[in-house]
């Protein structure tokens, strides 16, 4: 039994799952960025005024929420490159940690743009009304009134989507980028021992992972109250 | 008609076996989740000291990568406690672990979302406290986390994709099979990229608005 448990290879290894914590890491704050950016992109697209352009942003965020993240991984990892080889006559292949990130990255971005949706709809039209009673601009009144406002309803909301990614970007060793599982499916082969190494990824990212939920429960309670 | 339409008119029968693997995984997996959710949860509200256990096992399952679970499952089980024997039960148990964690928490928020007068009401009615609750409060309750359950399902179907990584061969697994026979990837896996955004959609509006319709019948 205590064999079982014997989790002493998952800690003689440490250096080289740190290595692949790492590369977690980076397509963790890729796909971050660009899903942010995406995302309010997105939103505001949906929002805006002119009717046929709203209906794209809100087929863009369904299509992005409708899509399993491993498909787009594989998606943009094998058909992507041909593609843009076939429209620019160059033919090219995407680094895994490119595909990683535009699959990702694009497929957040749809999750993003409903939080940022919801957020700007949550502040009272009255708000808006009286700015532009006061003499201000429609795109002024968006930076300074409505934004700041949206921004401390949405965060905690953002945060949790945020950790969604976390938890997503451990998949992409499926296309070959080295990061913390990937380096778990070698070191398991070349042992030929499965057990300790899955075991101790699955707790250190319990912990991880727990630890940043409770931490963003807490203080998502925090600015609710405030607000 | 070029030669890869008809390679994939060829392979139909392959891609519906395929559906049907994923079929079957989402359908097992999301059946053990409500169940196990449901006696976690009562273990969660009702378990005396043996609530910790519970908080664990949802703890888990929420924070817990499914792709990090899904290897743990199929790789390490074996030698920690010698079961699961094959990959499709692996798969299966690694979705609804993850699941039956957000489901056990839909299932407290639903029953203590009941307001305390009904239960008060049913046991001065003279209702025991099993009855009152099977009669009075999860009726109430399961109406009320109809749209949860959808959502979960939604994400088990997306998660069920991951199944191919443990060659159970379901949909995406016969896609990228056909992809690397034929050497080329552009129309197969685009096909089930689309393939499944479909499912999904559809899954999605469809049991929404039968959830809409539930409630309102109650309503």
């Amino acid at each position: 039994m205590s064999e079982t448990f014997d989790l002493s290879l998952f800690w003689e290894y440490r250096l080289v799952l740190w290595r692949g914590l790492e590369v977690n890491a980076l397509v963790f704050v890729l796909s971050l960025v660009l899903g942010l950016v995406l995302g309010l992109v997105a939103c505001l697209v949906r929002l805006a005024p002119w009717k046929g352009l709203a209906r794209a942003g809100g087929a863009y965020v369904e299509l992005c929420r409708a899509t399993p993240e491993y498909v787009a991984l594989i998606w943009f990892h094998n058909v992507a490159p041909f593609l843009v080889g076939w429209a620019t006559g160059i033919r090219i292949n995407f680094n895994p940690i490119v595909s990683a990130t535009l699959a990702l990255g694009i497929v957040a971005s749809g999750y993003f743009a409903e939080s940022f949706r919801a957020g700007i709809q949550a502040v009272p039209r009255g708000h808006v009304e009286a700015a532009r009673a006061l003499g201000m601009g429609s795109m002024l009144t968006f930076v300074r009134i409505v934004l700041p406002q949206a921004f401390r309803t949405m965060t905690p909301e953002l945060m949790s989507q945020s950790i969604g990614l976390l938890k997503t970007s451990t998949l992409v060793s499926v296309i070959a980028v080295p990061d913390i599982m990937y380096q778990v499916q070698m070191v398991s082969q070349q042992e030929m021992k499965a057990m300790p190494l899955y075991t101790g990824a699955a707790i250190s990212f319990f912990v991880l992972i727990f630890v940043l939920t409770s931490l963003v429960e807490r203080a998502g309670l925090g600015t609710r109250r405030e607000a | 008609m070029d030669f890869l339409t008809r390679a994939i008119i060829a392979n139909i029968p392959n891609l519906l076996a395929g559906i049907r693997v994923t079929t079957e995984i989402c359908l097992i997996s999301f059946a053990v989740a409500a169940a196990a959710g449901f006696v976690v949860c009562l273990l969660r509200l009702y378990g005396g000291p043996l609530r910790w256990l519970a908080r664990l096992w949802i703890d888990f399952g929420r924070n817990t990568p499914i792709f990090v679970q899904l290897m743990w499952v199929s790789y390490a089980w074996i030698d920690l406690i010698g079961w699961p024997k094959d990959f499709f039960t692996a798969a299966w148990i690694a979705l609804a672990l993850q699941s039956s964690g957000y489901l056990a928490e839909t299932f407290r928020a639903g029953i203590e979302g009941v307001d305390r007068g009904q239960v008060e009401a049913a046991r001065s009615l003279g209702m025991g406290g099993v009855t009152a609750f099977r009669r009075i409060v999860l009726p109430q309750a399961l109406l009320a986390m109809a749209p949860s359950f959808v959502n979960q399902f939604v994400v088990v179907v997306k998660c069920s994709t991951l199944v191919s990584v443990v060659t159970v061969p379901d949909l995406m697994y016969q896609a990228l099979r056909l992809a690397s026979i034929w050497n080329d990837p552009v129309e197969i896996l685009s096909l089930v990229a689309l393939l499944y955004i479909v499912f999904i959609l559809a899954i999605a509006s469809g049991l929404k608005r039968a959830c809409d319709r539930l409630r309102a019948s109650f309503a």
